[in-house]
């Protein structure tokens, strides 16, 4: 689904040149859940950047689902991450003006699809995370958790390959993360790839592969079956 | 998506009331003023007689002394009463006129109405034909009524109205002055907008209502109204038939521009025969302009107007950059959402449509076109003697429809742009 | 205040900045012209004409038949005696032409005989002995006319006479021809033939018909000329009070004595000065509401796009505070950015505005704007700037510190 070889991201400045990644290889088949964990500054964010089509690579290159994408243009890309990739980010990054519905609404506006079409999608995207009932509340009237399910929701609606989650639960308190946490991993048994950036050691193992950032490099941990068994348990 | 663009424009457009009204009022502001001065302008400086302004010419010739002379100046802007006789008497055009302007005592039979005065021009036959003035009833008089002095009037419908109370008074007498005038014709509404013919009298309002043979007024002594140049002593003191005082207007119908150039010659020789017998010192200075020629040449329309138009735009750019300013404001506010937008999958493109269809939101457009109109009105209860003909006519319509949609469009533009470059982000960013 | 960091800041914020310095700019060049345009227009109208004005009133009358054997010198004598036995009536008089009236009577004058140039174009009042007393005209040097010096206007026009002897011009005219030396005495050729000898001054006469040049507009000289009534028209003097009622008396007056003559117009001075201006009135207004206009929208443009930084730099702004920086400082920051940009806005502005005054020089014979307009029309934008920076920058002082420890 995902395979970055050797990919390179550096920024310039007028004096130095600082790589954020270097030499950074990661493959994610089809159907993972995998956790990128590392420290402040380690180029995890860079990484989901360049995953979810956000920056261009400075080197290296990076199939997603088949098609080399490291050397596209904007409106290539921009159709990419809305047709195949869905986005959760930590601070939900809902659209205030907007009720929950046209939030959910906003990535199948960019796609051509019709308004049968639409509703119905929202419709079961709302459904999945749990929220039917509120289609019209603004983002302002509802708590952290729901709002990071609507924003799950939105992510679905499109039916995208892959997720990539930015710290999904770290605007939330412990209750609300773990259910979120569930969301996600019954999202993943539906068949979803997961990528997901912490810094957070607990959540991370509950994936199913870890991948360590340190310097901008990857330090493959490899899968951590104890641990997804306990949460299997716990739920 | 067009659609969903309008709703999300309506939507933000409601949101910030304040913003959205300063916007709105300010481009309105600036549209309204600009298409107010732009319709008197247009009115001003329109063709009077558009069918045939090519065709008609105000051929102009030089009688004047020596004194005062200045190389390249303007030849004599009327002409005197000899060489009006003689041009017109030479019938090189396909039609003539001279006339000047005058007032007349009207004294209606029906004793209920006092006596009162009226604009009224002296001219010749072929007048009427020439400006295509249009008949309700009867006709102009014939070139052998001018020879007879005939005691032949045509008025105005309104005229007709006030005095025979309407209906064909063709026939009917009409006393002037001291003098019964029998009514050949009765015109219909004709109002040539600038009065192109004379501009000596008001030149957008105060129109004559009743037209008879210049040999007839001459004879009777009516009184004369316009300008009157002398530059030589007349002998006997009869300035009117003096060939030193240029007091008439004259002018010919050319149908090709053959015959003008012919015409242009016929005056080159008729100054040099006249410098034969002794008069015309000065080197001929013969000119024919055009209808259009002439006006713009008389500068016709007040340069207070032309001045209120630069004014109007200059505000209107004012507004211009003020709503780009606000607009851009309120469109980088949204950074957040549009990075949102941005990595969720909405191209460079579909953003910038999307503030674009905000900037472009009608409402501009619709308050411009109420305030255009409104500033019409407000023209209008002014006292500018032009200002009665300030109508909003289609094309006028269309420019304000134009011109509010461009100014949205073009205010929306910079600020459009500049949201479409907000960067796709996974984290809204704030400082 | 240091000024470097909010130029840094304002680098940060190019466009917007520059948005508004291009609006004050524009702002400052249009407002430095309308105010010119403005007091030039007021100027004019405002022109002093030299005459009592708010004692006269004229009547303009027209004949109904042919003249029919009554003689126009007589019944012009007869018609302005009867009006001047009317009670409240000081003086009446008949003459060609009025100031701020329709008609205007001009004469080429020279100073030899043989000139081929004119000297000056003069408007030309042909008066009667009661002419200096009606229009209440003052003569500051010279003498009246006496009485064999009037001639009648159908001899000077039928050529049957020489010019008049004398005449009595403005101090504006002597000036303009003679410079410092004394008019009096000195001569005026009216054609090329006899001359006119100077024998008074009037300190203002103005003409019926003049454009802006108020030197020209003041260039009128009185002749000893009686007119007929073909060419006449009469002036009335009396008190203000006693206006109305005399028009009225008039108008009753000449049915009486001249029944085939009727009334055009019967009217006060005023009331034709009033609207020999109108135009220039609507213009000065027209001209103030463009004024107007145009600082409300620059100012409410300032108000959004401050409130707009301010909200954006909240945080920014409650940091400053949490580290120490007084409301006072942070209302300070906000004025002297305001500051800086207006101050470049007025640098193009003045620029700009002295551009435009060229070509309104240019297109419309209008006088070059002088300097002191700029540094006034600089010192309104500042104000202006201030005065709507004012409200978002206090809104701005009252950020709390505590915002900074808040998450967005």
């Amino acid at each position: 689904m995902l395979k970055m070889t050797h990919l390179a991201k550096a920024f310039r400045t007028e004096v130095v040149e600082t790589y954020a990644l270097r030499d950074f290889s990661i493959h994610v088949r089809t159907g993972e859940f995998v956790a990128v964990t590392g420290p402040s500054g380690s180029g995890k964010t860079t990484f989901l950047n360049i995953a979810g089509l956000l920056e261009t690579p400075t080197g290296g290159s990076y199939e997603l689902d088949g098609e080399d994408v490291s050397r596209l243009g904007d409106d290539a890309r921009s159709r990419i991450r809305n047709g195949k990739i869905g986005f959760i980010f930590q601070a939900f990054n809902l659209i205030p003006d907007l009720n929950i519905y046209d939030n959910v609404d906003v990535p199948l506006r960019y796609r051509k699809m019709s308004g049968a079409e639409r509703k119905k999608r929202i419709g079961e995207a709302l459904e999945r995370v749990g929220l039917s009932a509120r289609l019209r509340h603004y983002p302002a009237e509802l708590s952290g958790g729901q709002q990071q399910r609507v924003a799950i929701a939105r992510a679905l609606a499109g039916s995208p390959k892959l997720l990539l989650a930015d710290e999904p639960t770290g605007n939330l308190d412990s209750q609300m993360a773990r259910a979120v946490m569930q969301l996600l991993e019954e999202i993943h048994r539906d068949g979803a790839t997961i990528v997901m950036v912490t810094h957070d050691p607990e959540l991370a193992a509950r994936a199913q592969r870890n991948v360590h950032v340190i310097d901008g490099q990857v330090v493959d941990l490899g899968e951590a079956p104890t641990l997804r068994m306990n949460v299997a348990a716990n739920a | 998506m067009l659609r969903y663009y309008a709703w999300l424009a309506a939507r933000s457009l409601k949101r910030n009331p304040a913003l959205t009204a300063l916007m709105v009022l300010a481009i309105g502001l600036g549209i309204g003023a600009s298409i107010t001065t732009l319709t008197v302008l247009h009115i001003l400086s329109g063709d009077p007689i558009p069918e045939k302004s090519a065709r008609l010419f105000y051929p102009q010739i030089d009688p004047r002394t020596i004194n005062d002379y200045h190389p390249g100046e303007a030849p004599a802007e009327q002409v005197t009463y000899p060489d009006g006789m003689n041009l017109l008497q030479a019938k090189r055009a396909d039609r003539q006129a001279l006339m000047t302007g005058g007032g007349a005592v009207v004294l209606p039979d029906d004793a209920a109405i006092d006596p009162f005065s009226v604009d009224a021009r002296y001219t010749t036959a072929d007048f009427f034909a020439m400006f295509d003035a249009p008949f309700q009833y009867g006709s102009g008089w014939k070139a052998a009524d001018d020879d007879a002095h005939a005691r032949d009037v045509v008025i105005t419908r309104s005229l007709n109205k006030k005095v025979f109370g309407g209906g064909n008074s063709v026939g009917k007498t009409l006393r002037l002055q001291s003098t019964d005038f029998r009514v050949v014709g009765v015109l219909d509404d004709w109002r040539p907008t600038p009065h192109f013919y004379d501009l000596n009298s008001a030149r957008y309002s105060d129109y004559e209502e009743v037209f008879l043979p210049l040999s007839t007024a001459m004879e009777l002594e009516f009184g004369r109204n316009g300008s009157m140049d002398c530059w030589d002593n007349t002998p006997d003191g009869d300035q009117l038939h003096s060939p030193n005082c240029s007091w008439l207007q004259f002018w010919v119908e050319l149908d090709t521009p053959e015959k003008a150039k012919a015409y242009q010659a016929f005056l080159n020789n008729y100054s040099d025969e006249q410098r034969s017998q002794g008069r015309f010192p000065r080197p001929n200075n013969v000119r024919l302009p055009t209808v259009m020629q002439w006006l713009d040449d008389q500068k016709v329309v007040p340069t207070d107007v032309r001045l209120q138009v630069w004014l109007s735009f200059g505000f209107l750019a004012v507004c211009l950059v003020n709503t780009i300013g606000l607009m851009l404001a309120k469109f980088l506010r949204r950074n957040g959402e549009i990075a949102v937008r941005r990595a969720i999958g909405a191209p460079r493109r579909e953003i910038f449509a999307q503030f674009l269809v905000e900037a472009g939101a009608v409402a501009g457009a619709v308050l411009g076109l109420l305030l255009a109109l409104f500033g019409l009105w407000g023209v209008r209860q002014q006292a500018a003697d032009y200002a009665e003909l300030a109508h909003i006519d289609p094309t006028m319509l269309l420019m304000t429809l134009l011109l509010a949609l461009a100014t949205a469009l073009l205010s929306g533009l910079l600020p459009a742009w500049r949201a479409c470059q907000v960067t796709p982000a996974l984290q809204l960013k704030s400082d | 205040m240091d000024i470097a960091p909010i130029i840094a800041a304002l680098k940060r914020q190019k466009t917007a900045a520059a948005l508004i310095a291009i609006e004050i700019a524009l702002s400052c060049a249009i407002i430095c012209n309308v105010l010119f345009l403005i007091t030039h227009r007021l100027e004019r109208s405002h022109v002093p004409s030299g005459v009592v004005e708010d004692e006269l009133v004229y009547i303009r009358t027209a004949g109904i038949g042919a003249s029919g054997g009554d003689d126009p010198m007589v019944r012009a004598r007869e018609d302005r005696a009867a009006l001047a036995s009317i009670p409240g009536v000081k003086s009446a008089t008949i003459i060609n032409q009025i100031p701020f009236g329709h008609s205007s009577w001009n004469t080429g004058v020279k100073l030899a005989a043989d000139q081929q140039q004119t000297s000056a174009n003069v408007g030309a009042y042909y008066a009667d002995e009661h002419m200096l007393d009606s229009f209440g005209v003052k003569l500051i040097a010279g003498r009246q006319f006496t009485s064999d010096e009037f001639l009648n206007f159908d001899d000077v026009l039928k050529g049957k006479s020489d010019p008049p002897s004398s005449m009595i011009i403005t101090k504006t005219l002597a000036r303009r021809l003679f410079g410092d030396e004394n008019a009096i005495g000195k001569n005026i050729y009216l054609d090329d033939t006899k001359p006119t000898r100077v024998i008074g001054i009037v300190e203002h006469l103005i003409r019926p018909n003049f454009g802006s040049d108020l030197i020209d507009a003041d260039s009128s000289m009185i002749l000893p000329v009686r007119l007929s009534l073909g060419y006449g028209q009469f002036v009335l003097r009396t008190d203000p009070g006693n206006r109305d009622a005399v028009i009225a008396a008039a108008r009753k007056k000449l049915k009486e004595v001249s029944p085939n003559r009727i009334v055009l117009d019967a009217k006060t001075l005023e009331s034709a000065r009033s609207d020999y201006f109108k135009q220039d009135r609507v213009m000065a207004g027209l001209l103030v509401a463009v004024v107007i206009s145009l600082l409300i929208v620059t100012a409410l443009g300032i108000v959004g796009l401050a409130s707009f930084w301010v909200q954006r730099r909240r945080r920014q702004i409650g940091i400053r505070r949490a580290l120490g920086a007084t409301r006072r400082q942070i209302l300070h920051y906000f004025q002297t950015e305001n500051f800086l940009i207006v101050t470049v806005g007025i640098v193009i502005g003045m620029g700009a505005a002295y551009a435009i005054s060229g070509w309104l020089m240019h297109q419309y014979e209008l006088p070059r704007l002088p300097l002191y307009y700029l540094p006034v029309g600089a010192v309104a934008l500042w104000l202006l700037g201030q005065l709507s920076v004012l409200a978002p920058a206090l809104r701005a002082a009252s950020v709390p510190p505590a915002t900074a420890t808040r998450t967005v």
